[in-house]
């Protein structure tokens, strides 16, 4: 019983969704309602109502800055995840000693490390998020350079160095730092009376209102890129730990 | 004429990198171990890929695109060695001994290490 009324309601939908299906305009039709509609109001207007030079930025931060926030808040619950499954730092527990191999990396590759590094911090927080508005580029990638960096920095150095120059102290207010931006920034516009993540705040005109909004954005974008690279290396040192651990387990088996 | 000079070399520097990037590729599915394979790899991203820059930059001209083409360049010679170099010496020191023909001891590796 319990069955076949399983078996009929898949079948409605199913028929539903065929219908629907059916009803949908030919994949890349001229006629589809985003090459009509979305696709030149974006290309036409994009500036305008964005509020950046590049359109991708525009279009993450402002058409969809919901879902950029909804985006967020996934990369910091992977992050979440990752450090209730594996990392034993935050809950005291680490009892093995963080560097799983014992050799050290050859002299070139630290030398290139330590010339690099600087190079690709630079690279990332000044080319990639402040300018992200009006080149390519953005927080995420941005974020994503930045933890990347870091990493080389950790595969060059080992963990203890790079955890004694990142300490979970610095680590973990600068994790939330992606969510804090931007609901910082949203209740901003709450608080002047307008939508929850609208950058045009009333009472500020002209340029000024550009000016503000410019900043606005930029301070998403710097906390979407920072918070994003600190997650991906506590991410990564979390997972370099749990190597170790599994490689020398120091707890009695049952 | 200068014009000419030009193109030309943009065309001599383009195919050269076209040559690496082909052999390269070549060596990549043929040779028969990590080590060899490591050698025509890490040549395509540095003589192919940076002839095909210095001919772009060739194109672009005094500008600052090559300036950014040539950061590019450095910076893909510098990384790329060290990558080549860090795989080879992390191969060698896990164990991972050379191709050699059956019979034939490749180089005086240290048994017992």
């Amino acid at each position: 019983m319990r069955k076949a009324a399983v078996l009929g309601a898949l079948l409605i939908i199913g028929a539903m969704l065929l219908f629907a299906i059916g009803k949908m305009p030919a994949m890349n039709s001229r006629n589809a309602p985003d090459k009509t509609h979305v696709i030149p109001r974006y290309l036409e207007k994009g500036e305008e109502e964005g509020g950046a030079k590049n359109i991708v930025t525009g279009v993450i931060l402002n058409y969809r800055g919901y879902d950029t926030m909804g985006e967020v808040t996934v990369i910091f619950s992977a992050l979440c995840a990752v450090v209730a499954l594996l990392d034993r730092e935050k809950r005291g527990l680490s009892r093995s000693s963080p560097d799983a191999s014992g050799v050290r990396s050859s002299v070139i590759v630290r030398t290139v490390v330590r010339f690099a590094f600087p190079v690709i911090v630079f690279f990332a927080v000044a080319y990639m998020m402040l300018h992200g508005e009006g080149s390519p580029g953005g927080g995420f990638q941005g974020g994503a350079i930045l933890g990347a960096s870091v990493i080389v920095f950790t595969l060059a150095f080992g963990l203890p160095e790079s955890t004694r120059r990142m300490p979970l102290k610095v680590r973990i207010p600068l994790e939330s730092t992606a969510i804090v931006g931007f609901l910082a920034m949203g209740i901003i516009g709450l608080a002047y009376g307008v939508n929850f993540l609208t950058y045009l705040l009333p009472g500020v005109h002209g340029a000024m209102a550009q000016t503000v909004r410019n900043l606005m954005m930029t301070v998403i974008e710097v906390g979407i890129g920072i918070g994003g690279g600190v997650i991906f290396i506590s991410i990564v040192f979390a997972m370099m730990r749990e190597d170790k651990y599994e490689l020398q387990p120091d707890v009695p088996q049952p | 004429m200068s014009e000419y000079v030009r193109d030309a070399f943009i065309v001599l520097f383009s195919l050269t990198g076209l040559f690496f990037f082909v052999g390269g590729t070549v060596g990549l599915l043929r040779c028969p171990d990590l080590y060899a394979r490591l050698h025509p790899s890490t040549k395509c991203d540095t003589l192919g890929a940076c002839s095909v820059i210095l001919a772009l930059c060739l194109q672009a001209g005094a500008s600052f695109v090559t300036l950014k083409l040539l950061a590019i360049a450095f910076f893909l010679l510098l990384s790329c060695a060290t990558c080549g170099h860090a795989i080879g010496r992390s191969a060698f020191r896990s164990g991972v001994v050379p191709w050699h023909k059956p019979g034939v001891k490749p180089w005086p590796i240290e048994e017992d290490e």
